[in-house]
């Protein structure tokens, strides 16, 4: 074997700006939503309680304040979420795996195939009611390097968990 | 004990009966001590507790500790391990059984360490750590020293021909010590400490001990005495100045001295032997610690120093490693280290790394101005503070406060640099200190490009780069070259074969 050590042209290497990141299913929309409303429900809620248990006149008086503060905390916080929805993008490449995700704070996180350690398809009550599945990718690194695809069709989730499993024990 | 082929379970010397007792001794006082406390102080009290005599009590606590005795020989009588071909077997528990089996090329670290009780009963405690979960580490309490030093070779051995090793290990030339701190230089490092750290350490020490205490304070009634103390010198303003000041420099000779003293503790008798393959460190006064570092196994180094050190020509390196808990991370630095032992160190531990190899780039001035934002931050905080607790005259805080913000913007910024290699990543930073992170690519773990809503425009990205042991940033490179940079980074760990440990 004749050993060869062409120079590296970084142009030439494989651009991430090149991947066609594909978006995660609508239907996790829903899934957000339902979650965001019940924990307004929550907080709402609890803001109406203390207006029960306190009993003191600032409190009385500004209640309402207080309570459209809250509200209007809740809204845009819903807003971002759903704004937020259109940036969860995913691929697959042949050696690694990428996950997009922030409105606020965009990033792009990639994992090499050779570097997870396993994988989880993992569907919560609510997920399997839409067809969904989360995947939950684990390297040997810190937990920022974990990753987790939420909102993927099962039937892909099923794919891709099947490819990474059968490429790192493959591997060994 | 003779010289053992750990093909048979056996058990830990007798003496680990010993290390078991006074190890659930110690658990247990700490567990209850808020209680002995409660129970100290109603002594002090009325000489009874409803109608639990000192006689009972003193009675009581002799049946814990004869339980807790009875534990411990069950403990040791029921822990046994062995050494088949490729894996290390550990039987452990009194009730319910656990057997744990972990392969020779999955073991991190073997530490020997010994602690006081250790030392005086001639018995050393063997560790080992596996990369997985931060509770999987298995401690054998006591061995005495040839066993341990041969159960470690026997666990390191066969990870050696996997490597490619296919000569005997007993070949090796004599290990030499390569570096030996002397008690001078262990001062001058202990002296040029980060002193703030050690006067932070103590406050909340003195803090919690003050909670913990302050029911048996009132009962000496010690508050009094101090206000008293207080109201004399309230007498004149000269005074309390005089007074005050004393108490500063009292805080800084405490933290001085705590640094120092905790310094000579720690790194007692620092030694760096230098084998064949790996490093060995030896280490510590009451805490005698020894352990090899693999090159393989290293995922991070982090050089640090300052202003100070480094006019004495003091460097500190840390070596990170995966998963290994907060409280063994200490003991893989070595400080005191002169800059051609360190250069030559880092060879070792990182084949073929120079300094000036890749291209050196800094990040883009949008730092600074992140930089500003947090001191502008920090300092409507602070202002605010002051103005609610001292009024208007406390402004002239800022005074004090806006140079200060001035030259940590400034430190930070020309501190910062990265610079990518064929092989390796090192990325600068530090403000007071001087900090430099080296890892080798095929380490990497994962990569994150990171950009805000505020970046976008102005084209600005951070990447983040994990390893097994940590994670490091290239803060607001442009754009396109943290891009670049991604993509390359990815290229180097998808292309070579290379495993990560």
């Amino acid at each position: 074997m004749t050993f060869t050590n062409p120079q590296i042209q970084v142009e030439d290497l494989p651009n991430i700006e090149d991947v066609a990141l594909k978006p995660i299913s609508k239907s996790y929309l829903k899934i957000i939503a339902l979650n965001s409303l019940a924990l307004y429900s929550l907080v709402l809620g609890g803001v109406f309680g203390l207006k029960y248990l306190i009993k003191e006149d600032g409190y009385q008086a500004n209640f309402w304040y207080v309570f459209l503060g809250v509200l209007i905390i809740c809204i845009i916080n819903f807003i971002i979420s759903i704004l937020a929805f259109k940036k969860r993008k995913y691929a697959v490449r042949g050696f690694d795996v990428i996950y997009a995700k922030g409105l606020i704070v965009h990033s792009v996180t990639t994992v090499p195939i050779s570097r997870i350690q396993h994988v989880e398809e993992s569907r919560s009550w609510l997920a399997r009611h839409f067809g969904l599945s989360t995947l939950k990718i684990y390297t040997a690194g810190e937990a920022g390097s974990d990753l987790s695809i939420k909102g993927l069709p099962h039937l892909e989730a099923k794919g891709i968990n099947d490819f990474i499993s059968s490429q790192v024990n493959g591997n060994n | 004990m003779e010289i053992t082929d750990f093909s048979q379970p056996i058990r830990q010397s007798i003496k680990g009966i010993i290390v078991i007792f006074a190890f659930n001794v110690v658990t247990f006082v700490k567990k209850f001590f808020v209680l002995f406390i409660a129970f100290g102080v109603s002594i002090l009290r009325s000489k009874t507790i409803g109608n639990v005599t000192p006689t009972m009590m003193i009675l009581a606590l002799i049946g814990v500790l004869i339980s807790l005795l009875f534990i411990a020989i069950l403990k040791y009588l029921n822990f046994k391990f062995y050494i088949s071909n490729e894996d290390f077997h550990l039987a452990t528990g009194i009730i319910n059984k656990d057997n744990t089996i972990i392969p020779k090329s999955k073991i991190q670290n073997v530490y020997i360490k010994q602690n006081f009780l250790q030392q005086i009963i001639n018995v050393v405690s063997v560790k080992i750590e596996t990369a997985g979960d931060k509770k999987s580490e298995i401690e054998i309490s006591a061995l005495d020293k040839p066993t341990a030093l041969l159960l470690k070779k026997k666990l390191f051995s066969k990870t050696a021909i996997v490597t490619g090793e296919t000569e005997q290990l007993e070949a090796i030339e004599e290990p030499e010590v390569f570096f030996k701190v002397t008690p001078k230089r262990l001062l001058l490092e202990g002296l040029s400490q980060n002193h703030f750290k050690s006067f932070l350490l103590i406050f909340t020490f003195a803090f919690g001990l003050y909670s913990e205490f302050k029911d048996f304070l009132q009962e000496l009634e010690l508050e009094q005495h101090v206000e008293g103390l207080v109201e004399l010198d309230e007498a004149t303003i000269l005074n309390l100045i005089i007074t005050n000041v004393i108490i500063v420099i009292g805080v800084v000779l405490i933290s001085f001295l705590f640094s120092i003293v905790k310094t000579f503790i720690i790194n007692f008798n620092l030694e760096v032997v230098e084998h064949q393959k790996t490093i060995e460190i030896n280490k510590g006064l009451f805490n005698k610690v020894s352990l090899s570092l693999t090159p393989s196994r290293i995922q991070n180094l982090v050089i640090t120093t300052n202003r100070v050190k480094q006019y004495f020509g003091l460097h500190t390196l840390a070596v990170k490693q995966a998963m290994v808990n907060v409280k063994q991370q200490k003991n893989f630095n070595i400080v005191a280290l002169e800059k051609e032992q360190l250069n030559y160190l880092v060879n070792k531990l990182v084949s073929n790394y120079n300094e000036d190899q890749g291209e050196m780039a800094k990040p883009r001035p949008y730092y600074m101005r992140i930089l500003s934002l947090e001191m502008l931050l920090l300092g409507s905080f602070i202002n605010g503070f002051a103005l609610a607790i001292f009024g208007i005259e406390m402004l002239w805080v800022n005074a004090i406060f806006i140079p200060l913000a001035a030259l940590y913007v400034c430190f930070a910024y020309k501190k910062a640099y990265y610079r990518i290699s064929e092989n390796f990543v090192t990325i600068g930073s530090g403000v007071i200190e001087t900090t430099t992170n080296i890892l080798e690519i095929h380490k990497i773990q994962s990569v994150k490009l990171k950009q805000t809503i505020f970046q976008k425009p102005r084209d600005i990205a951070s990447i983040v780069i994990s390893t097994a042991s940590k994670s490091v940033t290239i803060p607001y490179a442009s754009k396109s070259e943290a891009t670049i940079i991604y993509n390359f980074l990815l290229y180097k760990v998808e292309s070579q074969e290379r495993d990560w440990m």
